[in-house]
């Protein structure tokens, strides 16, 4: 569940303008963004109110009739030397208007398109996170079904040969994988409808890829590692989502070594308490899937990391589902897995360890947590 | 001054000063020769162009002769350089004129105390002897007024002030009467007779009066480049 | 205070008028000067600024030819990886208002690296700026000073002109810059990079690429220039900006040269004053000396008071000079405007260098010039009286010595002209050439003098004889004065003789290069010729016009490499235009052959000089498909610009440059076609295409010799600021002699001269001096055309000339230097004759 994270791309669209200010000015009025986000969302966009039917390829391309949109990657990585490194390259889409550009250049767009990338290097305990903005225009950054593209700058997912190909890269750091899905598409939520608060049409259509083969090349510096890993793609679009009470949320995927894949996010009202609307699914090996409600799963902070930056974040957590017989342990890989960007929060590569059914059984996945910083 | 008991307090020895007009040359004095004591008055009687001037301008280290010495006290003043006789002159002698020379652009007592500033004296103490020689020659009521406010007589009694001001130990005046009325002249004559042997000045008075030059101690004719004293050849 | 420093002030201030004019002599001199190095600051601060504005934090900026860059090059470059700092940028010059308005057109997620644009905006704008720019066609943002100024208020829609169309804005907001970016940033609009290709007309391009590559080595740029087309140039960013600077570079030092020349004028001014205060004062140094002043005590006071009187000029000096600067700096904006490219300046500029320049020039060079009277006055002998016969006689002795320094100067400018072929050294040799001519000018006065008193003789008796006796009685003085009024006379000799050889020339030349019947071209701002282009239907629209003989369609570029902008034009010529091309080196029938057919091209005299080119020989020029070298068919006259221009076929043109608009077109008309009819017919052909300038080429030429005489505007003001430093000059020594002389003439009053007689001597005085000023100053003023026509115009802009010397130019010298001494001769005449005699006799 990325729904919140719609707020931040639309936040940063309004901080662009602070960002222009060499002394930031005061943040954007939070009604402001709260009209935007959790008011009467522009006539001319789509929502999503009913279940619909999911076809793909052409879901994996873009829905620009809908406000907001995105390509979430995370995965790990290990060398054959067992060198750990998690990383994450997420491309997000927002429109500025509904509806289709008018005059002759190529360059007027609605679409405005943002991208983070961030690399956890466990091993020298450092953690990289960059981003990237661009308007959908001109072919600088997009989304395609067929064959399957998206793309902003050089950052990118691509299909080729029957693969994917994701590419990102900055000064001195380089990720090429080749992925291969080994699951079909996992629809979240009341079929793909995932209802965020509780007013209609506050919901997102979500899919989840969440078991993919990856294979390809970690670039540190001058040093190139051959790695191997699985990722975890989230798709998700809307026009609006947040109730005005959400303050922010913990998102968890995890990928157990029994071939059981979680997914769970818990929405935290702004009096602190988990919101009613937390919701996740267990995809079980033999394909059965499992809806999960915020009353099937037992979450318990065991750690914090305080931000140099400020804000206090719960890295480290028990995450207990009694009805399945589960209960594990998540622990970052690396405390610091902050993303400093414009929008601050901490998404990072996870060990996991604790019982299935009894028996033992350990996993690696992602957590992303946000509200936490104190801007 | 230092004193130097056995010689005269001026020398002059064998002074020559030639003028050169293009291609003609006139010997104007030829090699005189002379001594003047500490304290005297002398008076140099001659017509006009025949040198007196020429010569208080020797003495007075205005000039430099083309041949011979001028020595007061001991010093040979037409040795020194430029700016050795500048200051010689600034400290040790005192000048007045026929048109009075004062400086038209400073008041009466500021004419008397540019002389001082220029020998390093203390202002206060300045003016106070400033004042004291304007009290002397009767224009203390007029320190503030400029030259041309006052009348000739007027302006060669400052004049006579300023020249002794300083406490110079020889005054040269080039015939200070010159341009006066006979009762001003009269008045300047005493009053420089007076403040002469008051201050214990040595003085030498250009003149073409015989009447003037009855006033001092000696006298001295210049003819035909040589000095003649009292009607008859010396030497 | 010291009394010496009393009795010398007491004295300046009894001669307030001496004191005055010297002091406004200098004054003027700093004035100009400063006025001259502010109004050149100014411009190019608001160059630098502007170009700092644009130019933001880039290092590297990727150019390439006159249509620009493929936009899809800088999504390539994205995509590529290697440039993650690199911002699109289209810009061009648009009007609304009859103002010309900068426009910007930027990619806002690309921008926040480079310029704070968007910073500027007021509380009132919200995301909802953004979200307009963006996505609204014609939205841009415009400074809150015009906007109000224009009466806009935000969201409301306007029609800008681009290149004579009309374009369809809104305003989406209105920024506030910064106070020291406020003259940069009133003139500029801002808007999304979509809308601005679609307000200049260039869908599909970009102006150029902004790269920030602090520390890239010599391999990191090719690694650049590798994904580069032919045709796209990666240079660095301050390139564009040296390059133009280039252009105007030539035209400031000019500036500065006339401004010295001011200074010079003020400086001889000085000297004349302090010299014969020095003078007067002889008698009064001689009493001080038997005081016991030391010679030092008498130079410093001297120089102190040159230093008091310089330094009151030159404070009074700055002041003007401000004052002065404002007019200038529009003059300097103006011939850049007409001349360069387009800039503003509303601001002048004050900087401490410059007011610290305009002080050392003021203060030092009085301090120089008084240096000559003050050594006098320390020479003074103690003496109680002392004749002027004595210092004229050392001053006529003196006369020889300085002729023949006069003379090894004059050599020494020939040397100058000779050896070094730069500009400065042009300069340089002028001002020696003054120097040696002015040290010359006693010696001539003396001459003139001998011949002139017979004349003067006969002509007005006794008192004649005695007024040309007096000028040489006075040499010391008098020399002065005449060397800095015929120096002034000669300056506008000079100019003028080099003004009208040009203004011939060019009048010459546009007789024979428009003899088209009819010139077209889009309305625009002066300045943005090389952004506009006729309309193509307005171009069909004339191509099928019954009537017309021939066509010629110019497209002229400016094509940059390193940092040199070319200016090139690209030409189809009808055969009815080739006589209209005077070639230099070689025969017609010789160039257009190749000009025609071969890959050749015709150049300007000046793009010849300044590059050492030749017909036969080849350049090379950075087309669309890399550097190329084209043969040089000939070598053609021509006035339009400085630096020169290329000219090509349009058809070799559009084989290396993907551009294939027209700027503009001249018609020949067929034999018996009234022009006047043709003229209306095209209006209404083609009036509702595009707003047009449709021109008889009578009309265009009137224009073009408009734009000359404005452009020589500010030389025409220098030149009369010029005359007036002599003439405060001339007037300051004529008082200062006459009242010197003030006892001479009581007598002359005493023994019977009635005033008239009187006031006749002093004016047949001062008129001779003028008479010889002027005498002087034509040979000099010959000598300094040639120098500024054969070497300064030459090395400035390649132009050869012919000479033009009229007679009225020559008359005209003589009367100014007459009537200017003349002028200044009136006050002492009536000084002098109004004076009671007994009280002049009596003055002591």
């Amino acid at each position: 569940m990325r729904a919140v994270i719609a707020t931040v791309l639309i936040i940063m669209v309004l901080m662009l303008w602070w960002l222009f200010i060499p002394q930031p000015a005061e943040p954007p009025k939070a009604n402001s963004v709260v009209d935007m986000l959790g008011g009467e969302a522009d006539a001319g966009f789509e929502r999503a109110e009913q279940p619909r039917t999911f076809r793909f390829p052409q879901d994996h391309g873009a829905h620009p009739g809908f406000r907001s949109e995105w390509w979430y990657f995370t995965g790990n990585l290990e060398t054959a030397q067992m060198r750990r490194f998690g990383f994450q390259l997420v491309f997000f889409r927002n429109a500025l208007k509904p509806g289709e550009v008018d005059g002759e250049s190529a360059w007027r767009s609605k679409q405005i398109w943002m991208a983070h990338f961030a690399l956890t290097d466990v091993q020298s305990g450092r953690f990289h996170a960059y981003e990237r903005f661009s308007r959908g225009a001109i072919g600088l950054a997009g989304a395609q079904p067929e064959p399957f593209a998206v793309w902003l700058d050089d950052w990118s997912v691509r299909q080729q040969d029957g693969q994917w190909i994701l590419h990102a890269a900055e000064k001195g750091l380089s990720l090429t994988l080749s992925l291969v899905p080994l699951r079909q598409p996992v629809l979240q939520g009341d079929a793909g409808l995932s209802q965020k608060s509780a007013a209609a049409g506050n919901a997102s259509y979500y899919y989840s890829i969440p078991r993919i083969r990856a294979e390809g090349e970690v670039m540190v510096g001058d040093q190139t590692h051959r790695v191997t890993g699985g990722v975890w793609l989230d798709r998700e679009w809307s026009t609006s989502a947040l109730g005005e009470d959400q303050a922010g949320w913990d998102w968890f995927s995890i990928q157990l070594e029994d071939g059981s894949d979680l997914m769970f996010y818990q929405l935290r009202g702004k009096d602190g308490r988990a919101d009613p609307h937390s919701s996740g699914s267990l995809l079980l090996p033999d394909g059965e899937l499992i809806r999960l409600g915020a009353e099937d799963v037992k979450l318990q902070p065991l750690g914090y990391w305080d931000s140099p930056k400020g804000g206090r974040y719960p890295v480290h957590w028990r995450l207990q589902i009694p009805s399945q017989g589960l209960d594990l342990e998540v622990a970052p890989v690396l405390k610091n897995q902050e993303l400093d960007l414009l929008v601050r929060y901490w998404e990072g590569a996870m060990d996991i360890s604790g019982t299935h059914a009894g028996k033992a059984v350990r996993g690696q996945g992602y957590l992303e947590l946000a509200g936490y910083s104190e801007d | 001054m230092e004193n130097n008991s056995a010689a005269a307090f001026i020398q002059l020895k064998n002074l020559t000063r030639i003028y050169h007009q293009g291609e003609r040359q006139q010997l104007v004095l030829d090699g005189i020769c002379g001594e003047i004591q500490r304290g005297e008055a002398v008076a140099l009687l001659g017509r006009s162009g025949c040198g007196k001037s020429t010569l208080l301008n020797l003495i007075g280290g205005i000039d430099r002769p083309d041949a011979g010495d001028v020595v007061i006290n001991g010093s040979c003043i037409n040795r020194m350089d430029e700016h050795g006789r500048t200051l010689f002159r600034r400290r040790h002698i005192g000048f007045i004129y026929q048109f009075f020379n004062l400086i038209p652009t400073l008041t009466v007592v500021e004419n008397l105390l540019l002389p001082l500033e220029l020998n390093g004296w203390d202002l206060a103490e300045g003016r106070r002897r400033s004042m004291a020689l304007l009290e002397e020659v009767g224009l203390a009521q007029r320190e503030a007024s400029y030259p041309d406010q006052l009348s000739g007589g007027e302006q060669q009694r400052v004049a006579v002030a300023r020249a002794l001001v300083h406490r110079p130990a020889l005054v040269l005046a080039d015939e200070p009467t010159g341009n006066l009325d006979a009762e001003s002249g009269q008045q300047v004559l005493e009053l420089l007779d007076r403040l002469v042997r008051d201050e214990q000045c040595t003085l030498i008075m250009v003149t073409h009066s015989q009447v003037v030059a009855a006033r001092t101690d000696r006298t001295f004719s210049l003819k035909q480049g040589r000095l003649v004293s009292d009607g008859e050849m010396v030497w | 205070m010291n009394l010496l420093w009393r009795a010398s002030l007491r004295y300046l201030g009894r001669h307030p008028w001496q004191m005055a004019l010297s002091i406004l002599g200098i004054a003027l001199g700093v004035a100009v000067v400063v006025a001259v190095d502010l109004a050149n600051e100014s411009a190019r601060r608001a160059f630098d600024l502007s170009m700092q504005t644009v130019t933001g934090q880039a290092t590297h900026q990727i150019v390439a030819g006159p249509k620009g860059l493929d936009e899809n090059l800088y999504v390539k470059l994205r995509r590529s990886g290697r440039l993650p700092a690199s911002a699109p940028i289209i810009e061009g010059h648009l009007a609304y208002a009859g103002q010309t308005l900068r426009l910007l057109g930027i990619a806002p997620f690309a921008e926040s690296r480079f310029r704070d644009l968007l910073s500027h905006l007021p509380d009132e704008a919200e995301e909802g700026v953004l979200r307009q720019l963006m996505t609204q066609p014609g939205a841009v943002l415009m400074s809150l000073e015009r906007a109000q100024g224009f009466d806009l208020s935000v969201g409301q829609s306007f029609e800008l002109r681009h290149s004579g169309q009309k374009r369809q804005a809104v305003l989406a907001g209105r920024f506030e810059p910064p106070a020291e970016q406020k003259a940069v940033m009133r003139d500029l609009l801002v808007a999304d990079i979509s809308t601005a290709q679609e307000l200049l007309g260039r869908v599909g391009w970009l102006s150029r690429i902004d790269l920030i590559l602090p520390d890239a080595d010599a391999a990191e740029l090719d690694a650049i220039r590798e994904l580069l087309p032919p045709g796209a140039r990666l240079i660095p960013a301050a390139a564009r900006g040296t390059a133009m600077q280039k252009m105007t570079h030539a035209f400031s030092i000019n500036l500065t040269a006339m401004s010295l020349l001011a200074l010079v004028v003020g400086l001889f001014l000085i000297y004349n004053t302090l010299s014969f205060s020095v003078l007067q004062r002889r008698e009064l140094m001689g009493r001080l000396r038997v005081l016991g002043a030391t010679r030092s005590d008498l130079f410093r006071l001297v120089l102190s008071e040159g230093l008091l009187i310089g330094t009151l000029g030159t404070l009074l000096g700055l002041l003007l000079g401000i004052l002065l600067a404002q007019e200038l700096v529009q003059l300097v904006t103006q011939t850049i405007n007409d001349l360069y490219f387009v800039l503003t300046v509303r601001e002048l500029s004050l900087t401490p260098a410059g007011i610290i320049k305009g002080v050392l020039l003021g203060v030092g060079g009085s301090l120089l010039a008084v240096v000559v009277p003050a050594s006098e006055a320390a020479l003074s002998p103690p003496r109680r009286v002392q004749d002027r016969s004595r210092v004229e006689t050392g001053a006529r002795r003196l006369m020889q010595p300085l002729a023949w320094s006069g003379v090894v100067l004059l050599i020494l400018a020939a040397l100058l002209l000779l050896m070094s072929k730069s500009l400065a050294a042009g300069f340089a040799a002028l001002f020696v050439l003054i120097l040696g001519f002015s040290l010359l000018t006693p010696l001539w006065v003396s001459l003139l003098c001998r011949c002139g008193a017979p004349l003067f003789g006969a002509l007005f008796g006794s008192p004649g004889r005695m007024a040309v006796g007096g000028v040489q009685h006075s040499l010391s003085r008098t020399g002065v004065a005449i060397a800095a009024l015929s120096i002034a006379v000669a300056t506008t000799v000079g100019v003028g003789v080099m003004v009208e050889s040009f203004r011939t020339s060019v009048q010459q030349w546009l007789e024979s290069s428009l003899q088209a019947d009819i010139f077209i071209a889009p309305d625009a701002p002066s300045g943005t010729g090389y952004e506009t282009a006729l309309n193509p239907a307005v171009v069909q629209i004339i191509e099928s016009l019954p009537g017309v003989a021939g066509i010629r369609q110019s497209r002229p570029v400016e094509i940059q490499s390193g940092d040199e902008i070319t200016r090139l034009t690209a030409l189809r010529l009808p055969k009815e235009s080739y006589a209209g091309m005077k070639f230099l080196d070689r025969p017609p029938e010789m160039v257009w052959p190749l000009f025609d057919r071969e890959q050749a091209v015709i150049i300007s005299e000046s793009y010849a000089y300044h590059h050492g080119l030749h017909a036969g020989e080849s350049l090379e020029l950075e087309t669309d498909q890399g550097r190329q070298p084209f043969k040089i068919a000939g070598v053609f006259r021509d006035y339009e610009t400085g630096q020169g221009v290329i000219k090509m076929r349009m058809s070799l043109y559009r084989d290396y440059w993907a551009d294939r608009s027209i700027h503009s077109a001249w018609l020949y008309l067929e034999p018996g076609v009234d022009i006047d009819l043709m003229m209306e017919r095209l209006y209404r052909l083609v009036g509702e295409q595009q707003a047009l300038h449709i021109r008889t080429s009578r009309i265009l030429r009137e224009a073009s010799i408009k734009t000359f005489d404005r452009t020589f505007a500010i030389t025409h003001v220098l030149r009369l600021l010029v005359i007036g430093v002599a003439f405060v000059g001339i007037l300051s020594a004529l008082m200062a002699l006459q009242l010197e002389r003030s006892r001479e003439l009581a007598v002359l009053r005493a023994i019977g001269f009635t005033p008239r007689q009187l006031w006749g001597l002093v004016t047949a005085q001062t008129g001779f001096m003028g008479l010889i000023s002027g005498l002087l100053a034509i040979p000099l003023g010959l000598v300094l055309a040639s120098v500024l026509i054969f070497v300064v115009n030459r090395r400035s802009f390649g132009w050869s000339m012919d000479v033009v010397v009229s007679g009225s130019v020559l008359f005209e010298a003589l009367l100014l230097a007459l009537f200017a001494a003349l002028l200044a001769g009136l006050y002492p005449a009536w000084r002098m004759s109004q004076t009671p005699p007994a009280q002049a006799l009596r003055e002591e």
